[in-house]
C-alpha cells in the first residue's frame, strides 16, 4: 500500500487564480490537507469560481460558482471555508486556523497582507515554525514591490520576448531574426511560479523536519521567469547580445522547425541534430538526390538554405496526417512530434498510457460529467500521488474547520452564517455571462468547436 | 548560496544538456551538496552548446554549461567501465539523490536504473528526467526541446493565430522539467522521512509541460471547444503593442476600473463609455485599437510600466537580456550574484527565483572544470592515492 508523502502536512491556501492555487492541489494530490480560503461576497471570490470558465458546454448552471473547468483543475482535492477578511473576525479565524497549519500559500500584493495584519511576522506569532509562501509578481522588497501582476503582462516584462518571436523578411527578401516579441501565453509565468514554489516549499519542510525552524519564501514571479533564461543573460553579460528571436529555427542545427500537414491547422515539429538524421529524413522523404546535395551537406549549408529546405519538407508532410510524419521519423531516429491540440492531447496514446488525466466524479447536484483532470510531470515509484477528488464546493468544510479544528460554537457559527461570513451560496450576484461558441470562433478566442465532443473523448 | 534549506543532502549529478543540471542547481542552490559527474574527455553535452563565453567555442565556455553548473564540484567518471563503476558505487552509498537524464535505454545499459542503484543504497531517491518518461509507446523517442514542446499541446497554443505555432524561449521545456523535478525529488525526500526507503522519481518533459494546459483541456473537454494561438483580432490589451522605443503589453486585469487605464494611457477618446466593459471593448475592438496604438505611441516603455504600477495597474514591457541586467529593482532584491570563473572571468549571473529573509547568501561558485575537483572527492573523500588516481586516469576511466 503506498503512502502519500505529506498526509500528515496541513496547508492554508489564501490563493487566487492560477499559480499557487495549482501548487495547493499538487499539495493535496500528495496527500496534504489544503485548505482553501473562500468567500460567499462574489466580488472578492477567485476569479477561477466566477468569470474564467469553461462551463460545461458553455451553460454556467444552478451551481455555476462550482462549476468552471479551469477552478475544478485547479483546486482538486481542497477544502473550502468561507470567511470575509475585510472582518477583523475572519481575521481573526484566519491566525487562529495558521496555529494549526503547517504551510500558509498567498499570493496578495504586501499592502493587503499587511492591512489585513496577516504578513509573515504578524502569522508567526502564532506558528513559530510557520513555513509561507507569498507569491507576487515582483516580490516583497525592492521599488516595484507594491505593483500588481498577472502572467500575460509579466512574460515580456521578465524578458522571454527577448527570445522569442517570428523571423521577419530582411532586405534582400531572406528571413532575419525578427524584431517584434512574442510570448508562450497561457500564463507560463504562473506556472513558473508553482513548480518553483513547490521546490523551495519542500526544501524548507525538509529543514524544518530536521531542526524545527520555519522559513518566509519571497517568490517573486519576475524573477523566476528571468531564471530560466539564464543563458540569454549570461550572453549579454559576455558578448553583449540582448535578443534572438529566430522563429522556429534553432541556432546551430538544421531543418528545425514545424511543417504543416493534412488537416486544419495541424503541424509537426522535426529537429535534425546530426547528418545521419539528416539522411534519414532524405529517407523517409523518399529524395536521394536531396541527400547528396552539396547545398545540404552539413548544418552549415542546411542552416543557409533552410528556406528552400522548409520548402521541400513541407511539401511533403502537407499530403500526411502529423502522426504518420511523427512516426515515420521516430521510426528512422529523427526526432520529430505531432504539434497537439488539446483534444489529441487528451486522445494521444502517451498521455494515456501514462495515465495523465486523472478522472475525476462531482457531486451529481454540482452538474459536471465525470471526466480527465491534468495529473503531474512526474510519478513515483513508491508513494502515492493521485487527484483526490473535486475542487470543494463553496464552504463545504466551514463545519469541520470552525467547529473541530478551531472549536467555534454553534452561536457563533450561527452569527457568521447571518452576516454571510460562512456560508454555500454567493451573496447575491449571478452567474457569469458567456459568448456563445459561434461567437468566439467569430473572434478568434477559440480555434473551433465540436458539438459531438463527447462521443470523440476515451471513456473515463 | 544560502545557508543550506537543504545542508547536508547529497546529490549526484549525472545530468547532462538542461533538464538533469538544471534540477540539481536549484538544489545546489538550496544547499546540497551537489557532486556532478561527467563522461572524462567529453564532459556534460552543454559545454559543447553555443553561445560562448567571446564566442570562443571551448569547453570551459559554454554559458549554458556556466549557469546551470554554479555551486557544484565536479568530477570525471566512466560508469561503463568496471574501476569507473566501482568509484560511482562508493559515491552513491553515501548519496541522498542521484539526477539522470539519459534515455531509458541507455541508463539501464549503463546499469544506471533503479534496481541496480537500490542495492547500493536502498536510501537513495533516483530522478530521472526522459523526453516521455520511462514508460509508455513515446519512450524511447528521440527528443529535443521543440518536440516535447509539440507533444505536450503546450506548443499549439503560442503565438499568433494567423502564423504557425512558435517554438519557446530558450530551451523552456528543459527548464520547466528541471524545476518540476526538484520539486519531486524533494517530496521523495520527505517521504524518505517516514519510509526510511528512496525511490526512483520518473519525471517526463513533455507531462511537465502538458500539467499548463489548465485553460484549454477543459475547453475541449468541458465544451468541445479547441482552444487555438492568440487571437490577431482585438483591442490590443493583454498582447504586446508598439510604444516608442519597443513593446509594452497593456493590460485591462486587475481591479482598477477603465477610467484609470483610460488616463494612463492619456488619449482623451479613450474615457469613452462605451470602452468601459470588457463586452463593448470585443464590440469597438478595432476602433479601440487604433486609439491604443495612437496613446501607447507617445510613451517610452518604462515610464509607462512605472506608471501603470504606480496606479495599480498591471501593465507589463518587453525587456531584453539588457534591460533586466540593468534592472534597478532586479538589483535592490540582490538577484544578481557575481561568479568569478578561472578561464572566463567575473560576471553578474542571475540568481534564485526566491528571497528566503533570514538566510546568509553568500558568494556563488563558480561551474567546476572537467574534473576539477577529482583529487578532493575521490582522494581526499574516498582515500583512493595519487597513484590510484594516476592509474585510474591512463585508464580513462577518470
Amino acid at each position: 500500500m503506498l503512502q502519500a508523502p505529506l498526509k500528515n502536512i496541513r496547508v492554508l491556501d489564501l490563493s487566487r487564480v492560477f499559480a499557487m492555487p495549482f501548487a495547493g492541489a499538487n499539495l493535496a494530490d500528495l496527500g496534504a490537507e489544503v485548505i482553501k480560503i473562500d468567500t460567499c461576497q462574489p466580488q472578492f471570490m477567485d476569479t477561477t469560481r466566477t468569470i474564467t470558465g469553461p462551463f460545461p458546454d458553455n451553460q454556467p448552471g444552478e451551481l455555476w460558482w462550482e462549476q468552471g473547468g479551469t477552478f475544478q483543475n485547479l483546486n482538486r482535492g481542497k477544502r473550502s471555508l468561507t470567511l470575509d477578511l475585510r472582518s477583523e473576525e475572519s481575521q481573526k479565524i484566519i491566525k487562529d486556523l495558521v496555529g494549526v497549519c503547517d504551510v500558509v500559500l498567498e499570493n496578495f500584493t504586501p499592502r493587503v497582507m499587511a492591512r489585513f495584519e496577516l504578513d509573515f511576522e504578524s502569522l508567526r506569532a502564532n506558528k513559530p515554525d510557520l513555513i509561507m509562501v507569498s507569491n507576487t509578481g515582483y516580490g516583497h522588497s525592492g521599488p516595484w514591490s507594491n505593483f500588481g501582476a498577472m502572467a500575460s503582462a509579466l512574460e515580456p516584462t521578465h524578458g522571454t520576448g527577448a527570445f522569442m518571436g517570428y523571423m521577419e523578411e530582411g532586405e534582400d527578401g531572406r528571413l532575419v531574426e525578427g524584431e517584434v516579441p512574442n510570448k508562450m501565453g497561457n500564463s507560463y509565468s504562473d506556472f513558473l511560479a508553482t513548480w518553483t514554489a513547490l521546490g523551495a516549499l519542500m526544501a524548507a519542510l525538509l529543514r524544518r523536519a530536521r531542526t524545527g525552524q520555519g522559513q518566509w519564501i519571497d517568490l517573486a514571479m519576475y524573477q523566476t521567469g528571468t531564471t530560466v533564461i539564464g543563458t540569454g543573460l549570461l550572453d549579454f553579460a559576455f558578448n553583449g547580445r540582448r535578443t534572438l528571436r529566430i522563429g522556429n529555427r534553432h541556432p546551430f542545427w538544421s531543418p528545425h522547425g514545424v511543417y504543416p500537414c493534412q488537416g486544419r491547422d495541424q503541424w509537426v515539429a522535426i529537429a535534425v541534430g546530426s547528418d545521419e538524421e539528416w539522411q534519414a529524413v532524405c529517407q523517409a522523404i523518399g529524395n536521394p538526390e536531396l541527400a547528396t546535395n552539396p547545398r545540404f551537406a552539413d548544418p552549415i549549408e542546411r542552416r543557409q538554405h533552410q528556406e528552400e529546405l522548409d520548402q521541400i519538407i513541407g511539401n511533403w508532410t502537407s499530403v500526411l496526417t502529423s502522426y504518420q510524419v511523427m512516426n515515420g521519423l521516430q521510426e528512422a531516429g529523427v526526432p520529430a512530434g505531432a504539434v497537439l491540440t488539446a483534444k489529441q492531447a487528451l486522445t494521444d496514446p502517451q498521455y494515456l498510457e501514462r495515465g495523465f488525466f486523472e478522472t475525476v466524479h462531482n457531486p451529481p447536484e454540482v452538474g459536471l460529467r465525470s471526466k480527465g483532470y491534468i495529473g503531474r510531470g512526474w510519478k513515483f515509484s513508491k508513494s502515492e500521488a493521485e487527484i483526490k477528488g473535486p475542487a470543494p464546493r463553496l464552504g463545504e468544510a466551514n463545519e469541520y474547520i470552525l467547529g473541530e479544528l478551531l472549536g467555534i460554537d454553534e452561536a457563533r457559527m450561527k452569527v457568521f452564517a447571518d452576516d454571510w461570513t460562512i456560508g454555500n451560496l454567493p451573496e447575491g450576484g449571478g452567474a457569469p455571462g458567456t459568448v456563445t461558441l459561434e461567437e468566439q470562433e467569430e473572434l478568434g478566442w477559440i480555434a473551433e468547436f465540436e458539438a459531438d465532443y463527447l462521443g470523440l473523448l476515451p471513456p473515463v | 548560496m544560502p545557508a543550506g534549506l537543504l545542508e547536508g543532502f547529497r546529490v549526484l549529478d549525472m545530468g547532462s544538456g538542461i533538464s538533469g543540471p538544471w534540477c540539481a542547481k536549484l538544489l545546489a542552490d538550496y544547499g546540497a551538496d551537489v557532486i556532478k559527474l561527467e563522461i572524462p574527455g567529453c564532459g556534460d553535452d552543454a559545454r559543447r552548446m553555443g553561445p560562448f563565453a567571446g564566442d570562443d567555442p571551448d569547453s570551459e565556455k559554454s554559458l549554458t554549461f556556466l549557469y546551470l553548473n554554479t555551486n557544484k564540484k565536479g568530477v570525471t567518471l566512466d560508469p561503463s567501465t568496471v574501476s569507473g563503476r566501482r568509484l560511482l558505487d562508493h559515491l552513491v552509498a553515501d548519496a541522498d539523490v542521484l539526477v539522470e537524464n539519459n534515455p531509458p535505454a541507455r541508463s539501464k545499459e549503463l546499469g544506471l536504473n533503479y534496481e541496480s542503484l537500490v542495492e547500493t543504497n536502498p536510501g537513495l531517491v533516483l530522478t530521472s528526467i526522459t523526453p516521455f518518461g520511462q514508460t509508455g509507446p513515446y519512450n524511447d523517442f528521440e527528443a529535443t526541446d521543440i518536440v516535447t514542446y509539440a507533444l505536450s499541446g503546450l506548443m499549439y497554443h503560442s503565438g499568433d493565430s494567423d502564423q504557425p505555432p512558435l517554438r519557446n524561449v530558450l530551451d523552456q521545456s528543459f527548464y520547466v522539467a528541471g524545476a518540476t523535478a526538484a520539486a519531486a525529488t524533494q517530496v521523495a525526500l520527505f517521504a524518505r522521512l517516514t519510509s526510511g526507503e528512496g525511490q526512483h522519481v520518473d519525471v517526463a518533459v513533455a507531462q511537465c509541460l502538458g500539467a499548463h494546459l489548465v485553460q484549454p483541456l477543459p475547453y475541449y473537454n468541458y465544451m468541445g471547444a479547441v482552444k487555438g494561438r492568440r487571437p490577431v483580432r482585438g483591442a490590443g490589451f493583454e498582447e504586446l503593442m508598439p510604444a516608442r522605443d519597443g513593446y509594452v503589453a497593456p493590460s485591462v486585469q486587475g481591479s482598477q476600473p477603465w477610467s484609470t487605464i483610460a488616463s494612463l494611457i492619456g488619449l482623451e477618446e479613450l474615457q469613452d463609455e462605451k470602452f468601459a466593459t470588457g463586452a463593448g471593448r470585443v464590440a469597438h475592438g478595432e476602433e479601440l485599437k487604433e486609439l491604443l496604438i495612437k496613446g501607447l505611441s507617445q510613451w517610452d516603455r518604462k515610464p509607462l510600466f512605472l506608471a501603470s504600477g504606480e496606479q495599480r495597474l498591471v501593465f507589463g514591457m518587453a525587456q531584453d537580456a539588457g534591460d533586466l541586467a540593468e534592472c534597478t529593482h532586479l538589483q535592490a532584491r540582490d538577484f544578481f550574484v557575481k561568479v568569478d570563473h578561472p578561464v572566463v572571468g567575473p560576471a553578474q549571473y542571475p540568481g534564485m527565483a526566491v528571497r528566503l529573509p533570514g538566510e546568509t547568501i553568500s558568494g556563488s561558485q563558480p561551474a567546476p572544470l572537467l574534473g576539477e575537483h577529482n583529487s578532493e572527492i575521490f582522494g581526499v573523500e574516498l582515500g583512493y592515492s595519487a597513484e590510484d588516481l594516476v592509474s585510474l586516469r591512463q585508464l580513462g576511466v577518470i
